[in-house]
């Protein structure tokens, strides 16, 4: 109920609010909508960045065909794109047995099951790759790891549950890289283990023996030792040393070393996208401003004889301007809800679709400096923009809106 | 003028001039004198355009005179700033307007609570007594555009009545009521008045009403502005 001091502020405040319900909610969704949008270009993108730093598989470098260091990054490390070109099996000992190199998994891709991709390596990697640090792949109980020799899959955790696939179930490989019913192989492959999810790509992958990619019925025999490409760990100077005999000197194969440097090379194509999104989001924000000023200098314009009332009753002038600030400071915490509504919408979607696409596990939820200093900053829009209205309400003439002389 | 022996309000050598539509300047009030003592319910008489209400807002210090000076309770009125004078007419002085001006969106008691809020001492069980006294008890909740116009006159009495100020200003409060309404409005007032021991000071251009008044004035007889624009 209604008392003394700030709380009459905030009571005229929202009653007024209250009477202006239609206009204060098209201000707030446009503030909400704003921010939300702010928050989600800022955020997303930071948290892009980091979660495929993240989702590298803890490698360090990639060694494949010559061609382009991103290529190889997005085949062997995220399952994207097709591979480059093949290494021979000789290729792979070397660099395997190179020192400084401290770990060496040979891939061999071009076949999927439904769409999802099958890798074939070898069954070390599962038993001694951190994929992250001091973390293991992990095979779900009652599976197992596949053996080398034999027709077995090991599949990832977004696999199974997208194909209902579990441990003894048999299927068949198709030819290439996207899902085609005619191409199906002859070989027949029996899952033996499901991966706990990792949130890397890896869970968006069906893992077999290397061989089994190597041997696969159609495949061509004359590459049946070939590689598609080598993950590497390294120590010391190697990746400078690697770096210089593979990509400055020699010209048969490329080296995608450091990893995280070349993702960043691939976050920076999608500037310009930022760009005009933040561009976007500007635009709205200044149209959200100017609708609250819109609606606080109209509710103004009705409201003269209400603020020469109040003023009659005893009302100081700050207090009825406090009022008007404190109506754009209401309309723009609403809209920061909404914003924060908006951005939980925009989160959950780029997760999922990026979780999708790609296996990444965008966690856009995570403290970010942003998710202060973008409320901050549109409190501060909120009332500037209920600075001149204020400012009208502060230089209301009461004896001139009260009565007419008489 | 009266003569009492403590004047708890006192006017002396008022004038307040108004910017007219050709750029001069317009007297619209010239007082010598006037006063008013504790519990004093006066009627002053005068013509719509005669500076009445801006006698009222002189007084209540909404308007600063651009000479002499308004003693309400030993303040000096005019001497005040802006937020002592609000402070005062929150606390000190009730006001009732021909119009009534209650606030639309607000229900009779918030109304009345409102102008409690002001002076800083809210009191809902006064609030409801006050509307009881008025007679609108079972209109507690409702909104003025929900009221009769007698009764939103009503409201905007025990609104002015609040705070249980020293005076109060009544500013053609019949104006906009029937003769019957206005009768019971005045009657009201003037109970109200004495119970809260306010001072009343009514102006009205209504010979009846003044006429109900023991103490009673002719404006054009104290506002010299208005009987020399009168003379011209």
């Amino acid at each position: 109920m209604l008392r003394s001091g700030p709380w009459v502020i905030l009571f005229l405040a929202t009653r007024g609010l209250r009477q202006y319900a239609f206009s204060t909610a098209v201000a707030s969704l446009a503030i909400a909508l704003a921010g939300g949008l702010f928050l989600g270009t800022w955020k997303i993108k930071e948290e892009a960045k980091n979660a495929f730093s993240r989702s590298s598989g803890g490698y360090d470098a990639v060694l494949g065909a010559r061609g382009s260091k991103l290529q190889l990054v997005l085949n062997g490390l995220f399952h994207l794109e097709a591979s480059p070109g093949n290494l021979s099996w000789e290729q792979y000992e070397l660099i395997r047995d190179t020192p400084g190199v401290s770990e060496a998994y040979p891939i061999a891709v071009g076949d999927n099951y439904h769409g999802f991709r099958l890798v074939g390596t070898l069954a070390e990697m599962f038993e001694k790759h951190e994929w992250r640090e001091d973390r293991k792949y992990i095979v779900q109980s009652g599976g197992r790891l596949f053996t080398d020799n034999a027709k077995e899959a090991l599949v990832g955790d977004f696999v199974a549950r997208k194909l209902g696939l579990k441990v003894g179930d048999n299927f068949h490989p198709y030819h290439g890289l996207t899902f085609k019913e005619e191409a199906k192989h002859k070989d027949l492959y029996v899952v033996v283990g499901i991966l706990e999810a990792t949130g890397t790509p890896g869970d968006k992958v069906i893992w077999i023996p290397i061989k089994g990619i190597q041997l696969m019925d159609g495949h061509n025999p004359e590459t049946a030792t070939d590689v598609s490409a080598v993950l590497l760990n390294l120590k010391g100077a190697a990746g400078f040393m690697l770096d210089m005999k593979y990509n400055k000197q020699g010209n048969v194969a490329t080296l995608a070393w450091p990893v995280a440097g070349t993702l960043a090379s691939f976050f920076e194509r999608f500037v310009w996208f930022q760009r005009v999104l933040e561009i976007i989001a500007y635009l709205v924000a200044f149209v959200a401003a100017c609708v609250i000023l819109a609606i606080l200098r109209n509710a103004m314009n009705e409201r003269r004889r209400e603020i020469a009332i109040l003023r009659s009753l005893g009302a100081r002038r700050a207090t009825v301007t406090s009022v008007v600030l404190a109506q754009a400071g209401l309309i723009t915490l609403l809209g920061i809800v909404g914003a924060a509504f908006a951005y939980l919408g925009i989160g959950f979607l780029a997760a999922s679709v990026v979780r999708e696409q790609t296996g990444v596990l965008l966690e856009p939820f995570t403290y970010d400096p942003s998710f202060l200093y973008v409320p901050i900053g549109m409190l501060a829009v909120g009332l500037l923009s209920g600075l001149l209205p204020a400012l009208q309400a502060y230089r209301s003439d009461v004896a001139k809106n009260l009565v007419q002389q008489s | 003028m009266l003569d009492k022996i403590m004047p708890f309000l006192e006017v002396s050598h008022l004038r307040k001039s108004f910017v007219s539509p050709d750029g001069g300047k317009s007297l619209v009030v010239d007082v010598e004198n006037f006063s008013l003592s504790e519990g004093d319910l006066f009627g002053m008489r005068g013509e719509s355009g005669s500076g009445k209400t801006t006698f009222l807002h002189l007084l209540a210090g909404i308007l600063r005179p651009d000479e002499g000076s308004v003693i309400l309770d030993g303040t000096e009125v005019s001497k005040l700033n802006e937020a002592a004078r609000d402070h005062l007419r929150a606390s000190a002085i009730g006001y009732v307007f021909q119009s009534f001006n209650l606030l639309q969106g607000f229900t009779c008691l918030e109304n009345i609570m409102l102008a409690m809020s002001f002076a800083g001492k809210v009191n809902e069980t006064r609030a409801k007594e006050l509307l009881d006294r008025v007679g609108l008890s079972h209109r507690l909740a409702h909104y003025p555009r929900q009221l009769s116009i007698g009764q939103q006159q009503r409201v905007a009495l025990a609104r002015a009545l609040a705070n249980r100020p020293k005076l109060v200003l009544a500013d053609e409060p019949t104006g906009n009521l029937d003769p019957g309404n206005a009768h019971k409005a005045l009657a009201l007032l003037r109970e109200l008045c004495c119970d809260a021991g306010s001072a009343l000071l009514l102006v009205s251009h209504d010979e009846n009403v003044i006429g109900g008044f023991d103490e009673n004035l002719d404006w054009s007889n104290l506002n010299r502005a208005f009987a020399e624009a009168m003379n011209d």
